[in-house]
């Protein structure tokens, strides 16, 4: 569903993507691990459109990302990192402002912002204003966008940064259910999330792929060790 | 299409959930309706001072008295500010709080985005102008005496305006669409032909109007006034595109603006009739509007300044928000 052949991305002099290759099979959940700065969320907005490799090529569905953007963007639902929302719209507007913009019918988005209502348990929000939503709340509001238009494809950055433990735990349960119906790649910090959620893990360290496989083969690989350990290792901080 | 409309439609509601559509119409109100005074008080003054031109007072063209000079300056020493308050905000806040960052993941090509919000503020300002249309039969000392005469053609403007106000309370109450819309346009069409018709044919009327000042000045006014506005939005929106902070873009827009409007202080150094004297002309829009549109002259030449320099900006604008991607 998502193929990353050879990307690279400079941001002037530096360096921010090397050389990155893989690809992401139909209906696989994958964890995109990284320290921070070393090209995860570089990556996922190449992948979503909003800025332009330097060199090398990526499809989702079959899409490249660079010569039919339209086409491909259509085919994902992308939550950016720290969720940026319009703060002086409310919940429903916005989501009807953001279907209208994803091309829904206006009885299509009815229905969609229903479900994405419903599934995001945001029913009882849904007339607040999103600048007095709390983080939590604002994480819903992003990811209910995401899924409003149904995509093949979520792309979704740090979706549960910042928030509370139970908030992780609701969210976690989401990812779970989401991950039965949907190709997913996402970024996070939480590692104990990614042994709950995904089936396979891509590590990037300095902008380069350092490891790519399933949970058990990357485990079975590092001597079962502890996730944790072994992102520790694989982006060389040892001594910590 | 229909990712364009919602964006025009949130662009365009986004003025009144925040104060800055407060503001400008603010500003906007208080500089117009210090110049409608000033007239006000030029035409029912008596005696032999009087004024030829009553649009050019309002558009701030005149040069005597002392007070119509100044408040003139002031209209157009601030039209920039005005302008570059509607458009500041519509790409640098998007860029400052990060949700520039949604919109162009949407399945939505970059000029769609632009046209977008170009469309929504240039309905703003036609918006802010719209107000100032309560001031014109004031202007031109408007009169209505009941005649009674009913025709054919008055009945049909009367039918008209009727099918009109049902179609709008259709509309108010979200009832059969068609329906609305076939009464709409019957109406309009039924109101226009037969106010028209009623006007030119008719001996007598139902209404008398009578009207003391020339008509066609007051649209020369205003279409000049759409035009150069749509100039100075585009030059706003471009300035918008290349910050992160609106105050900046006002700033940066004022000061372009101001760069269409400061020339016409020019004319008094000038000799008439060299060539620096047609350059000064043709760069400061107040001595379009002193000169040309206030007096019911339609020069093409501002014309094609304006138009160019607004499409100009706005292709800048969408190469702006490309070269954000590759940056």
């Amino acid at each position: 569903m998502i193929v990353v052949e050879h990307l690279t991305k400079y941001y002037g002099e530096y360096h921010a993507v090397r050389d990155v290759s893989f690809s992401v099979e139909k209906g696989q959940v994958v964890g995109f691990l990284g320290p921070n700065g070393a090209g995860t969320s570089t990556t996922m907005r190449i992948l979503a459109g909003f800025l332009t490799a330097s060199s090398g090529k990526a499809t989702i569905g079959g899409k490249d990302v660079f010569w039919d953007p339209i086409e491909a963007r259509r085919r994902i639902g992308y939550m950016p990192e720290s969720c940026p929302l319009y703060g002086d719209m409310r919940v429903d507007e916005y989501l009807r402002f953001r279907g209208g913009l994803k091309g829904l019918s206006r009885t299509e988005c009815k229905k969609r912002i229903g479900y994405v209502l419903e599934r995001c348990w945001l029913k009882d929000e849904s007339r607040q204003i999103i600048g007095t939503l709390s983080k939590g709340y604002r994480q819903r509001v992003g990811l209910a966008d995401a899924l409003l238009a149904d995509p093949p494809v979520l792309i979704l950055d740090e979706p549960t940064a910042g928030l509370d433990p139970s908030q992780i735990r609701e969210t976690r349960k989401l990812m779970r259910e989401l991950g039965q119906m949907h190709t997913m790649l996402l970024s996070t910090h939480i590692l104990s999330e990614v042994e709950a959620t995904c089936d396979s893990v891509i590590v990037i360290y300095q902008g380069q792929v350092v490891e790519d496989g399933s949970l058990a083969a990357v485990r079975q690989r590092h001597k079962n060790k502890p996730l944790e350990d072994i992102f520790v290792q694989l982006t060389g901080q040892e001594g910590i | 299409m229909r990712a364009t409309c919602s964006l025009i439609r949130r662009e365009f509601a986004a003025y009144f959930t925040g104060p800055i559509g407060y503001v400008a119409l603010f500003g906007f109100l208080v500089l117009n309706g210090l110049l409608f005074w000033l007239v006000v008080g030029l035409l029912t003054e008596k005696g032999p001072r009087g004024i030829e031109y009553p649009m050019q007072v309002m558009l701030g063209g005149a040069e005597n008295p002392q007070d119509v000079l100044v408040a003139g300056v002031l209209f157009w020493g601030l039209f920039p500010a005005v302008t570059g308050i509607i458009t500041s905000r519509l790409i640098a806040e998007e860029r400052g709080t990060g949700t520039l960052e949604s919109l162009l993941t949407a399945p939505i090509r970059d000029w769609q985005v632009v046209f977008a919000k170009f469309v929504a503020c240039f309905a703003f300002y036609l918006l802010l102008w719209s107000t100032t249309l309560v001031y014109i039969p004031v202007l031109a000392d408007l009169k209505a005496d009941w005649q009674g005469n009913v025709t054919l053609f008055a009945a049909m403007l009367v039918v008209g305006i009727l099918f009109i106000g049902m179609a709008k309370l259709g509309f108010w109450f979200a009832l059969n669409g068609r329906l609305v819309l076939l009464l709409g346009v019957s109406g309009v069409a039924l109101a226009a032909a037969g106010g028209y018709l009623h006007a030119t044919y008719d001996a007598r009327h139902l209404v008398h109007l009578t009207w003391n000042i020339d008509a066609r000045p007051i649209l020369t006014s205003y279409l000049g006034m759409v035009l150069a506005g749509a100039m100075f939005l585009a030059l706003g929106l471009l300035v918008s595109s290349w910050v992160k902070s609106q105050l900046v873009a006002w700033m940066l827009s004022l000061l372009l603006g101001l760069g269409f409007v400061l020339p016409a202080a020019l004319r008094w150094q000038v000799d008439s009739g060299s060539d620096w004297d047609a350059l000064v002309y043709y760069l400061s829009v107040p001595e379009h509007f002193r000169r040309d549109f206030t007096r019911g002259v339609i020069d093409t030449r501002p014309l094609v300044l304006y138009v160019t320099v607004t499409l100009c900006c706005l292709y800048l604008t969408v190469r702006s928000l490309e070269a954000r991607r590759l940056r």
